[in-house]
């Protein structure tokens, strides 16, 4: 049973990768100050023995019972590693940043191991021991949800920051009013949509700089509310997994297993494998869109930022499991638009960028759809939420209210629509640039061996 | 004319004439779709997700014309 150990397997080459970094690093810096080339290699060995200790602690203590050793182990390691960062600090006269990034680099490469293993990317020994029913990928899913989550935050504070940025470029003309042209972008989105909690919270506390970082962010925000709700969904749904399951598992259940389905028939057998992410980009992008119908909330994906972020962890996936599979040659033939014949070569000087174009405009056309279509819904609502209130202004309440209220509601009714269809064409979309990137020769035969 | 009244007129009448494209677009699908099902019941789920996939494809087109005129809308007045 050498594939007993998962964590310390992915420990050990977590440090593995951590020391080559740190390596490069160090190399990397060394030249010009070889003072921070020092400290990044000390932070690098102070996190390593951590390492080495925490795991020799772990062993002792889940080995058994009251070990003298284990003592031993703590003192040791509370002693060299952060008596040896206070030293260093202290006295070494190192620079704090380069420490920090030595001792943060194998926190770094566990982090981001443990994201590619999630993903389902990590060594066979690993990924093989990963539980593939149906029942349980509910499960499965919403951990890479988290990572997407996080990534998701992460490229999106990225964004907000471009765009907004490039807007004051242009509407400025100078560098003084640039604070001025954010100021009425941001006036510009506000009268677009309906005000939701955040920004009544920001019109009754002025000044306040959590509330005011938190309505510059709402995109986050809600993106995070959305997340959170769906985990405490799949959380309590599989929290007590029964063979005979109640209603709430039930329900679960077959919400998953028909959207694995949808996806299944597009993908054939190796839906199994990345039906996480699949599963988890729809039920996410499900629950962010009808959030929006909630009075008060905000659809996130009403904003170009975090479309673009989903469409990118797609993209950057779909090519991630292109080269995977095909290999680097595999991949640049399957972009050259795999030339056999002399034609096929001499044409390539034309695909190649084609295939190219087309492999960069997905991301852009999946952040796109799924942006318009919801922002559209959005604006329709508020549009007519702006007639009422109108007509309200004009005094014509009994006129006015029942008919708008009736003409919004059946406006929700389609935007209930509209989010479900979106999320379903996202992830199906997804699947189907998965597919296109995929070797398939089984499937295209069964489909030949179909149309004769 | 004026570069804000160009927009002003030309954005609105480019979704429109987007919207004709991919109108007829899914025109076509749903056609052939229900032809489809008609002939063929047994295929509907997997007809379903091929059709909706389509209609994704050919309302993109109009999704394009509108985020286009989301992004230039503020320069019109």
């Amino acid at each position: 049973m050498d594939q007993a150990r998962p964590g310390r397997d992915i420990l050990d080459r977590a440090l593995r990768a951590s020391w080559i970094a740190a390596l490069a690093l160090a190399a990397a810096v060394a030249p010009g100050r070889p003072r921070d080339a020092a400290a990044i290699l000390a932070g690098q060995l102070l996190a390593f023995l951590h390492f080495i200790f925490l795991r020799k602690i772990v062993k002792l203590f889940t080995e058994g019972g009251r070990d003298p050793r284990l003592a031993l182990a703590i003192g040791a390691k509370v002693v060299l590693v952060y008596g040896g960062l206070a030293g260093l600090i202290t006295l070494g006269g190192v620079r704090y940043v380069p420490l920090c990034v030595g001792f943060a680099l194998p926190f770094l490469t566990l982090f981001l191991k443990s994201i590619m293993l999630a993903l389902g990317a990590g060594p066979a020994s690993l990924t093989a021991r990963r539980a593939t029913e149906t029942a349980r990928s509910f499960g499965n899913a919403a951990k890479p949800a988290v990572f997407l989550l996080l990534l998701g935050a992460a490229v999106l504070l990225a964004f907000s920051a471009l765009p907004g940025a490039a807007l004051a470029d242009e509407a400025a003309h100078g560098a003084p009013a640039a604070q001025e042209a954010t100021a009425t972008h941001h006036a510009e989105e506000g009268a677009a949509e309906l005000p939701n909690w955040l920004v009544i919270l920001h019109d009754f506390n002025p000044g306040n700089p959590v509330i005011d970082w938190l309505e510059k962010n709402q995109v986050i925000v809600f993106a995070w509310i959305a997340g959170l709700l769906f985990l405490l969904v799949s959380w309590l749904a599989m929290r007590k997994p029964k063979m005979v399951p109640g209603p709430f598992q039930n329900g679960v259940e077959w919400m998953v297993e028909s959207m694995e389905e949808v996806c299944g028939g597009l993908l054939g057998p190796q839906i199994d494998k990345h039906f996480p992410l699949i599963g988890a980009l729809f039920f996410y992008i499900l629950t962010i869109n009808m959030l929006g119908i909630i009075p008060g909330m905000k659809s996130a994906t009403s904003s170009l930022d975090l479309t673009l972020a989903l469409a990118l962890i797609t993209f950057l996936y779909v090519q991630f499991w292109g080269i995977r599979n095909l290999g680097i040659l595999g991949y640049l033939d399957h972009l050259a638009g795999s030339p056999r014949d002399a034609i096929g070569w001499a044409m390539l000087p034309v695909m190649l960028p084609v295939h190219i174009l087309g492999e960069l405009a997905k991301p852009v056309s999946l952040s796109c759809r799924l942006f318009g279509n919801i922002f559209g819904e959005d604006t329709l609502i508020v549009v007519f939420v702006g007639a009422t209130a109108l007509l309200i202004k004009a005094s014509l309440v009994a006129l006015a209210v029942p008919p708008m209220a009736g003409i919004t509601a059946l406006f929700m009714m389609l935007q209930t629509l509209t989010s479900i269809v979106q999320a379903l064409i996202f992830s199906l979309l997804a699947t189907v640039y998965l597919y296109m990137m995929l070797p398939h020769e089984a499937h295209a035969h069964e489909e030949a061996h179909e149309t004769h | 004319m004026l570069f804000p009244a160009a927009l002003g007129l030309g954005l609105p009448l480019g979704i429109g004439l987007a919207a004709i494209g991919s109108g007829i677009g899914i025109g076509f699908l749903g056609k052939g779709a229900m032809e489809a099902m008609g002939r063929q019941p047994e295929i509907l789920p997997k007809l379903q997700v091929a059709m909706i996939i389509g209609f994704g494809f050919a309302e993109a087109l109009t999704i394009y014309a509108f985020v286009t005129m989301f992004f230039l809308q503020g320069r019109i007045g």
